[in-house]
């Protein structure tokens, strides 16, 4: 093989624009990200390198603006018929460079999207937002506010507790919501989202999911109070931080559909997360090989190269084709999602499309997981050192497995689709 | 957490005698006082703390000169028949911080190798003895074989390429060899146990000051854990070394590898077993569901149960492994080559298991698992940088040609 790019995806699924957004953004990507990736780690908390190539991508390639209408500024792809293959290139080029920015940037869609995807569109609110994404050439987030103290991820868990558990209440005053609660961790926070879509309830302890709402509120809404972002081991491109919302007001339409639509509209959040995610993942694992690639060729076992010794042969071999088969499932999830709209295509809020896309994103993980864990241990003493770049993609790469109700909600949608499970 | 480790893990515990309960217990109370209760505090002065608690352990409560032969101020814990109690408490300093862990077990490998070859030897082995004695922090290392570079033909130890070379000089001898990866400590090492080649290629261990003319440190790595120790890559150039500095006996390089596997093993285990206690906690008061416990729920049981049997596994495969070292009993007496392998075998399979419980345990914890705040994201970097740097190049596939040529007689892998 000559290059990463021959790693097998099916060439019928590409969209439209595979070719030429994915040059666009690997210049992008050796101009501005290669060359500094490394000193990320350090600059968590300021982003005084990262931000400018956050411009760069988000406001000056004009990347925030993908998903709105072209008469506002956009590029439309929200209308296209193949916005989780648009997804996946996006996610996987930019994660091959570094995950934690690739998923600031795609989850800045995750809250647009539940107003975005047809038949879930809400045209007053896309003109309302348009201006902040489309009309600047500086980077612009959004976030989505899920996971609360209490319950962790039970939130992403709707097809079980249909939002039962969601502590973050709205109550409905005249012609305004008014928003109470706290949320943990959503990528884009700590100071960095200017607009958050906001899970929560109308009737604390309903399984009713007409009493779940998803409502829009901006970061500068008087009420909204942001914590610094925390310390983690990697994704230092992904700032996440606590929000607390104390009678915080916004106007009644911020509400993206109303009663039961709204839950139908964020469901569909799982499946593009998911999608994302596994892109994530065969990013960094192409930029994985890269880097393994040039050790076991340069390097030696009984003076001969690393890779012509057959036990090595035995171990990178594995891992080269589990990157192989993970490229062919995500583009297979990616067009499960864009197939959403076709007379043999499954809508995106079916538990048996959740089912299957989670079930893939569980199983790319624990290849990424372990096969980055394997390739640190085939570098040995320079598996460790941040100069061959493994370990950092080991560090980021975690905690894509663990997000999203981690590997246990993975596990239970999926036998709940296999097995038609009632009660887990 | 109800029971306590001891009950846990500890089940062979019992076998100890003399000093070793009470030191055991020395080091558990330094890991609760001077980290775990103050662990925030801890990590975020990490840079600053380490060196301060490292020295209340080594200096204060005299951890420094535990393998520090008796008869010249130590402990005397140098010999095999400590080998088990020394895993003990590294592993109870591990619970705590693995950096301190890898700092005192390198020092115990040091005083392990020189005392176990001081044959001719004795006035180096009691300078380096008194040295340890002084209120100074002393910080051992070692630089292993590891890969080759393609189109260099290098002397080999079991097919991993010696870049170090020695060769005599007047009285002496002077190493050479460019850009070395020690273990850890590259920046700060006092003494390193070197893996060399001499003039005919056979392996043997040159001992050579961090301050001999000729040995030149690079820049600071950063890495994925231990950091604290501060790693960089040291050349020598034509450096002196004394001719007792270089020891040539066939057995020490498997000695040192034999005990490197089961130190580090007993750090990374400590490791595990206080993550363990992290992630309990977290199961116990974390609900799942909207209503039920974590650890009530089946499958969280389940992946607990994972990493509780990966720990407890790897407690019993250290102590067969400390056993093996020191025989005696019912225990069959191996050679060095056999208990080179058993050392290889069983630490790799240690690693192994404790980052496979850490993995497991991160999934139920989450993203808490990731952030600095719960500590448990450290215990995960550390040894998984403990597993790459022991394991060696090639990930296990060097371990398994040593275990195929030892069992099934293999000549030519």
């Amino acid at each position: 093989m000559d290059h990463f790019d021959e790693f097998s995806r099916p060439l019928e699924y590409l969209s439209p624009m595979d070719r030429h957004l994915r040059s666009v953004l690997r210049r992008f990507i050796e101009q501005e990200v290669m060359p500094v990736r490394r000193q990320y780690d350090e600059d968590w908390k300021e982003h005084a390198l990262i931000e400018p190539a956050f411009d760069r991508l988000m406001g000056e390639l004009g990347l925030q603006k993908a998903l709105f209408p072209q008469e506002y500024g956009g590029w439309g792809i929200a209308g296209s018929d193949y916005i989780f293959r648009f997804a996946y290139l996006l996610c996987e080029e930019l994660g091959r460079a570094d995950t934690g920015m690739a998923v600031a940037l795609a989850v800045t869609f995750w809250p647009l999207l539940v107003i975005h995807l047809e038949p879930y569109v809400n045209k007053r609110l896309i003109a309302e937002f348009a201006p902040l994404f489309c009309g600047t050439n500086k980077a612009m987030f959004a976030a989505n506010a899920m996971t609360e103290p209490q319950g962790g991820s039970d939130i992403e868990n709707m097809g079980l507790l249909k939002g039962r558990t969601i502590r973050t209440t709205a109550r409905l005053e005249g012609d305004e919501w008014v928003i109470n609660g706290h949320k943990l961790w959503p990528t884009n926070s700590g100071g960095v989202a200017r607009l958050f879509g906001v899970p929560c309830t109308t009737r604390p302890g309903s399984s009713d999911i007409d009493d779940f709402a998803f409502i829009f509120v901006p970061a500068d809404a008087k009420g909204v109070t942001q914590g610094g972002p925390y310390e983690k081991s990697g994704m230092a491109a992904d700032k996440n931080g606590d929000i607390w919302f104390d009678d915080v007001r916004v106007p009644v339409w911020y509400r993206a559909h109303g009663p039961g639509r709204d839950a139908e509209a964020f469901y569909q959040l799982i499946p593009f997360g998911q999608v994302a995610s596994i892109a994530f993942l065969t990013g960094a694992m192409m930029n994985m090989y890269e880097r393994l690639y040039e050790f076991v060729s340069t390097r030696t076992y009984r003076n001969r190269p690393l890779k012509e010794n057959p036990a090595v042969a035995g171990i990178i071999g594995r891992i080269a084709g589990d990157i192989d088969i993970c490229r062919i499932l995500g583009h297979e999830a990616a067009m499960m999602g864009d197939r959403r709209n076709t007379p043999y295509g499954l809508p995106l809020i079916s538990e048996e499309l959740v089912g299957k896309i989670r079930n893939i994103k569980d199983f790319v993980s624990d290849r990424a997981v372990e096969n980055l864990g394997k390739v640190m241990d085939v570098l040995g003493c320079y598996g460790p050192d941040r100069d061959w770049d493994i370990e950092k993609h080991w560090r980021d790469i975690k905690i894509i497995q663990l997000w999203m109700g981690g590997k246990q909600l993975c596990q239970m949608e999926s036998a709940r689709y296999f097995f038609n499970c009632e009660t887990l | 957490m109800n029971k306590g480790l001891d009950y846990l893990f500890g089940i062979t515990a019992g076998d100890r005698d003399g000093d070793a309960p009470g030191v055991i217990s020395l080091a558990r109370q330094w890991a609760a006082k001077e980290v775990i209760g103050n662990r925030l505090d801890y990590q975020r002065n990490y840079a600053a703390l380490f060196e301060d608690k490292a020295r209340v352990l080594a200096l204060n409560m005299g951890l420094q000169r535990l393998a520090v032969p008796e008869d010249q101020g130590g402990f005397g814990w140098q010999g095999p028949n400590h080998a088990a109690d020394i895993a003990a408490v590294l592993s109870e300093v591990g619970r705590a911080d693995s950096s301190t862990g890898i700092l005192l077990a390198l020092n115990y490998v040091l005083f392990s190798v020189l005392t176990r070859f001081s044959e001719g030897r004795a006035g180096f082995v009691e300078a380096v003895a008194t040295s340890y004695l002084e209120d100074e922090l002393k910080i051992a290392s070692c630089i292993l074989p590891g890969p080759g570079s393609v189109g260099e033909e290098t002397p080999l130890f079991k097919g991993r390429s010696i870049l170090a070379r020695v060769k005599a000089h007047e009285s002496g001898f002077v190493i050479s060899g460019a850009d070395l990866r020690p273990f850890a400590a590259g920046l700060k090492a006092d003494l390193l146990l070197v893996v060399c080649a001499d003039e005919r290629g056979r392996p043997c261990i040159a001992v050579v000051p961090g301050d001999a003319p000729g040995v030149e440190r690079g820049r600071g790595l950063l890495t994925t854990g231990l950091n604290a120790l501060a790693n960089a890559d040291i050349s020598f150039v034509e450096a002196e070394i004394k001719q007792e500095n270089l020891i040539q006996e066939p057995e020490a390089i498997p000695l040192l590898f034999t005990l490197l596997n089961l130190f580090l093993g007993g750090v990374s285990l400590g490791a595990g077993m206080n993550f363990f206690e992290i992630l309990l906690d977290w199961s116990d008061s974390r609900i799942i569901c909207g209503a039920t416990p974590l650890k009530e729920n089946p499958l969280c049981a389940s992946v607990l149960a994972d990493a509780a049997e990966e720990i407890a596994c790897s407690r019993l495969l250290l102590d067969g492994l400390a056993r093996l070292v020191s025989p005696g009993g019912n225990v069959q007496s191996l050679d060095a080559e056999g208990l080179y392998t058993y050392a290889v075998m069983i630490g790799a399979r240690v690693q192994q298991s404790i980052m496979w419980a850490i993995n497991r345990g991160m999934e139920l914890m989450g993203s808490a698992g990731y952030a600095k705040e719960w500590h448990a994201e450290k215990h995960w970097r550390d040894v998984k940088t403990i597993q790459s740097l022991l394991c060696g190049v090639g990930a296990e596939a060097p371990a398994k040609m040593d275990t195929a040529r030892f069992f099934c007689d293999c000549k030519e892998i």
